[in-house]
């Protein structure tokens, strides 16, 4: 028995290696096996079965090729698809002999008896394969888990981050930082020079807006003129410092980490009878976890354990620091348990660190070296995590130290014993057509909501914990979880760890997989976090795909530098202002962004970095600047998501706004903000119609307008020249050109004779359309 | 290193992100281009009309849907042994066919309380309840034998809608716009109406997903103004005459922004934008502006609430609307589980004469033969009552999904078929049975794109409207 099983074995190893070692031609001995195939299978093949198991026609159903030799010695999905010399054996002739319900082939009616005796003859032939073998090939390596790990261990992205030598340059300036000498050699190498540094207000500009999401006041832009002329260096310096010691730097860098998080206040379903979304009312815990962490400079490496594990580190039940595992917490959940799951397994892989993990889920990876049973190592991790009830207050621990609104307090607790009186009074009863309950719809409408915006509502955590005995996984085959197949460990990927160590068999293994993530031996997640960063800044990625590291995801256009980046981060604390500060006082940042044609001639995409990109404001920046400009910006933090438009719009800023994820507002939509149903990798910049019509008509940049008229020193301006220049001080912080003081004051004069009486008293004077119309310029929307 | 999968450019990330930011190229390549005498916008704008992958036979969908899942039994697919067997119990054995839920709730067997009639030249078998659409019969290709999914309503919209019960996915219409760009240089491309609010699964059945947020569906709730076509289309509180002149004076500062910063494609793209959003404002409010059309067009339509829908879907896709979705009403109004049959006279009186026009207007218009018309719902009825209910105007009909009916007019179907076939009593599809995944392959077939090649890169694989599935039915096809 057991030497008939090895010979077994080793029949279709040496039939693998003769094909490996024959190439093109055939040794003359496997001839007429060849010719046997030729004339009588492959007719046969090429008739019932090509259409779905050929590279010729693109398909490989079930992963099975039928075209070559190691396609079917390999076999598909399941198992080596045919045992030379032994036809009962092989699954080949089980599936078309019609044996087994489940695998019959071809689908659609069984193979005539003849030619299922003529397969069964040619197996027993030992299955002679095709005169020109196919071999492996591009196509039939899909899915390849071996070749494709070889490729991954060769993959820049996997491989440790390296020191390199850095490049000499003559410019003493641009010699000074590694990241301008990384930079400034590749422009030198491609015959390109970078470009002057920009001018003094469109650099003010660009720290402001790019540190703080805001931009500066006039006055605060003729400050930094001045002490710019003075000393350049030093101006820039104090800037930086200046910005990144301010709230607002938080509330900007927090926005483009909550892209990555999938923020939202509501989750993805809603309660058909009364259409209310199922909100989360304490994700705003979260969303501030985000800002303080930022704020605090909190080492990012234990800004990523915390979020991943902060139940497992030792912190007390009340701790702030738990509010992280809202990362967890805040994503959507459709509803199904092994969703909820996938969804956590890819904003931890593709969010943290470029891997496009949740393609495993199914079947191997196609095109990554990432194996199903990775896929359910990380699965076990986090279906042994249990996320707590949104809704249940006793499963939310209240953050120590945070309190209410102090004033809104007694309202609260008045109309929260209200609520709960009509909770109590509805007992059992059922809703009307409906087997819900009463008490539960009162609990998810008018509890969900009051606890959702009231802002004297207590201050909880939306966290996780283990269960009490944690999950061994069993993969399920093609993502059906009623389709079992091997257990296997809860450990980490294995690209990651080739020693494929299992988790500690009590717990559910998060703070270990935390840690292997937030490592400074993990080659990918500096990486990935720097890669963010230096795209939100600088306007486009030195890995064109954010998200995506693997092999399928675009190199690096400056591999050294961003190593050299990644390793100055992490020697630093993993200091996130400082990363910041190293980019934007380089000289690469402080370009000016104008074109030259003879540079575009040889890079048209800037992809090295010869000028700086000019930047369109995103919607939190738009929004955000026409508050400041028009003084109505409130620059307090804030606990409760707030509206962002309509009457009773918040003077906050727009990162405190309320995000329903069921129904995104269509105007962050038309504005590039992306839908919080996954982890995001950037945002495009599009140009549609709406943005304009919202620059146009929305009552919320009209008032904005307005409020500029009717303010004490516009009203106190004696000429249209003072008027005209006080307006472009305040929105544009720049002086009005006299051409553009004549064109305003003749649009004014022009126009006043239709505001003697005017449609609304919030518009009441002409001015308010020149207003505006600078808040609708591009100088207003884009950054030099 | 291999790359196992080259992506086309078509597909290419990296070329979208560098392309996005080009502007509304050619939807705005007009007048406004000449008279700013500036360079013309070059390259795609992801809303720029693009060409399919073949030469299509459909330009455009209108899509009615009769959300709530209309009865099959009771308007398409006639059932004389059911009539004969009206009142008894249903074999256990067949009992069994039925899906979990329905199962436990099922009642009698309940034959069509309304007369069918053969229609047309081609016979087809339409019950009373639309005898204006029954003039059509001859146009109507009517796949009995749809089958898929859950039965329930959210997870039946998103499959119908997305392709995918549950996850979240790019709907239809999204596709579609990703695929072919806007035609229309003053509306967006893809719209949904339904008076009165959303439909079940709101936002969800028009989700761009992870595809560009531009190519999501835009919903009006038809039951409100032109206003709601587009978030803040129209502002009242000053006169036309001012707001050309401030848009004036932006173009001015913005033409001065421009001149000092040549070789930047994305600042003459944003004023386009400008000019097309003040343009918009009058377009997109004429739309809706059904005074415009003569009387007996009107009268064709009737001046009622799903009348109006449906001219004003028509005038839509004249002006190159792509995909025009129109909800019956908001919630799911063709849910009849209970009080069906006067529920049934009331939906249908409603909408079977606004129907009926709509193809006939079409038809005169030479449009028909290159618009989809598409009638259906997320799901159908069972044959059974729901419940031991026999008042006939208090019974009602359970969910159904194996063996339901959709029909399409137009754009290359096939027209006085009935395709595909459920057994005797309705209770399943038996011939020819149509995954909803098959419908969408033949549609975007029709539509010029070969649903295997209509990809999008996300999250490191291509993913399509028919995920893994689809089979382009030529016998639907003419």
């Amino acid at each position: 028995m057991q030497r008939t099983r090895s010979i077994l074995v080793l029949v279709p190893l040496v039939a693998a290696m003769s094909i490996l070692l024959a190439g093109p031609g055939r040794p003359a001995l496997a001839d007429d096996g060849a010719d046997f195939f030729e004339k009588q299978i492959r007719p046969l093949l090429t008739k019932h079965c090509y259409e779905c198991h050929s590279e010729a026609a693109g398909e490989r159903e079930g992963g099975l090729l039928l075209d070559r030799e190691t396609g079917w010695l390999k076999g598909g999905n399941t198992q080596q698809a045919v045992i030379p010399g032994e036809p009962d054996a092989s699954l080949l002739v089980t599936a078309i002999r019609y044996q087994d319900e489940e695998m019959q082939m071809p689908p659609d009616e069984p193979l005539p008896a003849e030619a299922v005796k003529l397969f069964e003859e040619w197996i027993r032939r030992g299955a002679p394969g095709p005169a020109v073998d196919l071999a492996e090939s591009e196509f039939s390596r899909l899915g390849d888990q071996h070749y494709l790990s070889e490729l991954a261990s060769e993959h820049w992205s996997l491989q440790p981050l390296a020191v390199t030598e850095l490049p000499q340059l003559a410019d003493p300036i641009w010699n000074k930082s590694p990241l301008d000498r990384y930079v400034g050699q590749r422009l030198h190498t491609a015959g390109l020079t970078p470009s002057t540094p920009a001018d003094a207000r469109s650099l003010v500009r660009r720290f402001t807006y790019d540190l703080t999401g805001l931009p500066p006041t006039a006055e605060e832009v003729r400050e930094f003129a001045t002490s710019y002329r003075q000393d350049a260096d030093a101006a820039v310096e104090r800037k930086i410092n200046d910005l990144l010691s301010r709230p607002a730097f938080g509330e900007h860098i927090g926005r483009m980490w909550l892209d990555v998080a999938r923020y939202a206040d509501t989750d993805s379903t809603y309660r058909p009878d009364t259409r209310t979304p199922k909100y989360l009312p304490f994700a705003f815990t979260y969303r501030n976890y985000v800002i303080d962490a930022f704020n605090a400079d909190k080492p990012f490496d234990l800004f990523l354990r915390e979020q991943l594990a902060a139940d497992l580190m030792g912190y007390p039940e009340d701790a702030p620091e738990r509010a992280a595992l809202g990362f967890l917490t805040v994503g959507p959940h459709v509803g199904r348990r092994d969703d909820e799951i996938d969804d956590w397994i890819d904003v931890t892989t593709r969010g943290l660190m470029g891997l496009t993990a949740a393609c495993a889920r199914c079947h191997d990876h196609k095109f990554e070296a990432i194996p199903t049973a990775d896929y359910y190592a990380l699965y076990g991790v986090f279906a042994s995590t249990k996320r707590s009830d949104p809704l249940r207050e006793s499963e939310l621990p209240k953050i120590h130290g945070a309190a209410p609104v102090v004033t809104a307090v007694a309202e609260y607790e008045q109309k929260r014993k209200q609520i709960d009186a009509e909770i109590k009074g509805a007992g059992n009863s059922k809703t009307k057509n409906n087997n819900r309950s009463i008490a539960e719809r009162i609990e998810e409408t008018d509890l969900a909501e009051l606890l959702t915006f009231h802002e004297g509502g207590p201050v909880r955590m939306m966290v996780v914990r283990d269960v009490d005995k944690p999950i061994t996984p069993r993969i399920f085959l093609r993502g059906e979880p009623a389709n079992r197949g091997d257990a296997v460990p809860r450990r980490f990927l294995s690209l990651l760890d080739r020693e494929q160590t299992p988790y500690p068999v009590d717990t559910s293994g998060r703070l270990q997989l935390a840690e292997q993530i937030a490592s400074p031996e993990n080659p990918l997640t500096g990486r990935v976090f720097v890669n963010r960063v230096w795209g939100m800044l600088m306007g486009h990625y030195l890995v064109s795909t954010p998200s995506d590291f693997g092999l399928q995801g675009a190199a690096p256009t400056h591999p050294e530098l961003l190593d050299w980046l990644t390793l100055d981060f992490i020697t630093h604390g993993w200091s996130v202002k400082h990363l910041v500060a190293t980019i934007v006082r380089s000289q690469t940042y402080r370009q000016q962004s104008l074109h030259r044609e003879e540079a575009a001639t040889i890079d048209p995409g800037n992809d090295l970095y010869w000028r700086a990109e000019r930047k369109h404001l995103s919607i939190e920046q738009m929004r955000d600047g026409m508050l400041a400009v028009s003084e109505q910006l409130n620059r307090m933090r804030h606990d409760r998501p707030q509206p962002l438009w309509g009457d009773d719009y918040s003077r906050h800023r727009t990162i405190y706004g309320f995000v329903n994820r069921f129904n995104l507002d269509p105007t962050l939509r038309s504005f590039d903000f992306p839908t919080p149903m996954h982890s995001s990798e950037s945002r495009p910049e599009s140009i549609v119609a709406p943005q304009a019509l919202f620059a146009m008509n929305a009552p919320f940049v009209i008032e904005q307008a307005t409020t500029l008229t009717d303010h004490v020193e516009f009203k106190a301006c004696q000429t249209d020249g003072e008027r005209t220049d006080w307006l472009f001080q305040q929105v544009l912080q720049r002086p009005a050109t006299k051409a553009e003081v004549t064109r305003c004051s003749k649009v004014v004069e022009q126009q006043s004779r239709f505001f003697e009486q005017p449609r609304s008293p919030q518009v009441h004077t002409p001015w308010a359309l020149v207003a505006q119309a600078l808040l609708m310029s591009n100088e207003f929307q884009y950054l030099d | 290193m291999l790359n196992l999968s080259p992506l086309p450019e078509f597909h290419s990330r990296r070329r979208w992100l560098q392309t996005a930011g080009l502007g509304i190229g050619a939807v705005a390549a007009d007048a406004m281009l000449a008279e700013s005498a500036s360079s013309a916008v070059e390259g795609a704008s992801p809303l720029a009309a693009k060409a399919p992958h073949f030469t299509p036979r459909a330009k455009r969908v209108i899509h009615l849907f009769m959300n709530g899942g209309p009865s099959q039994i009771d308007t398409f697919d006639p059932k004389p042994k059911l009539q004969e067997l009206d009142g008894q119990e249903l074999p256990k054995s067949l009992l069994e066919t039925l899906q979990p839920t329905q199962r436990n709730r099922a009642g009698r067997l309940f034959g069509s309380p309304f007369k069918f009639s053969q229609c047309g030249e081609s016979g087809l078998s339409i019950s009373e309840l639309y005898p204006h659409v029954a003039q059509h019969a001859d146009d109507l290709c009517v796949i009995r034998s749809m089958v898929g999914g859950i039965a329930n309503h959210t997870p039946g919209l998103l499959l119908m809608n997305c392709g995918h019960p549950a996850l979240p996915r790019p709907s239809f219409g999204s596709w579609l716009m990703y695929g072919l760009g806007n035609e229309s240089e003053n509306l967006p491309g893809f719209v949904v109406l339904c008076p009165g609010g959303m439909p079940t699964a709101q936002s969800r059945n028009w989700t761009s997903a992870f595809l560009p947020g531009i190519y999501q569906g835009t919903h009006i709730d038809t039951g409100g103004s032109a206003r709601e076509l587009i978030p803040h289309l129209t502002r009242k509180d000053i006169r036309p005459g001012s707001q050309r002149a401030q848009v004036a004076l932006t173009q001015f500062l913005n033409e001065q922004h421009r001149e000092e910063r040549p070789g930047d494609d994305r600042l003459d793209s944003r004023m386009h934008a400008m000019e097309l959003a003040f343009r918009m404002q009058t377009a997109a409010s004429d739309v809706f502006d059904l005074a415009q059309e003569p009387q007996h067009i009107r009268e064709m339509y009737g001046d009622t609430l799903q009348g109006r829908n449906m001219l004003i879907a028509r005038r839509m896709v004249e002006q190159g609307v792509r995909y025009v979705q129109i909800y019956h009403g908001a919630g799911q109004p063709w849910d009849g589980h209970s009080n069906m049959v006067p529920r049934l006279r009331q939906l249908t009186k409603e909408s079977d004469q606004p129907i009926a026009a709509l193809l006939t207007d079409l038809k005169q218009r030479g449009m028909l033969e290159d618009t989809l018309v598409i009638w259906g719902g997320e799901m159908g009825r069972t044959p059974t009552t729901q419940g031991n209910v026999r008042d006939i105007n208090r019974i009602g009909r359970d969910h159904h999904i194996d063996g339901y009916t959709v029909w399409v007019a137009g754009g290359g179907f096939r027209g006085g078929v009935e395709y595909g076939m459920t057994d005797e009593l309705g209770m399943s599809a038996i011939e020819n049975r149509v995954p909803v995944h098959d419908l969408h392959a033949t549609l975007l077939h029709q539509l010029g794109f070969d649903h295997e090649r209509l990809t999008y890169r996300h999250s490191g694989r291509d993913f399509r409207l028919t995920d893994i599935h689809g089979e382009v039915r030529e016998d639907l096809l003419a």
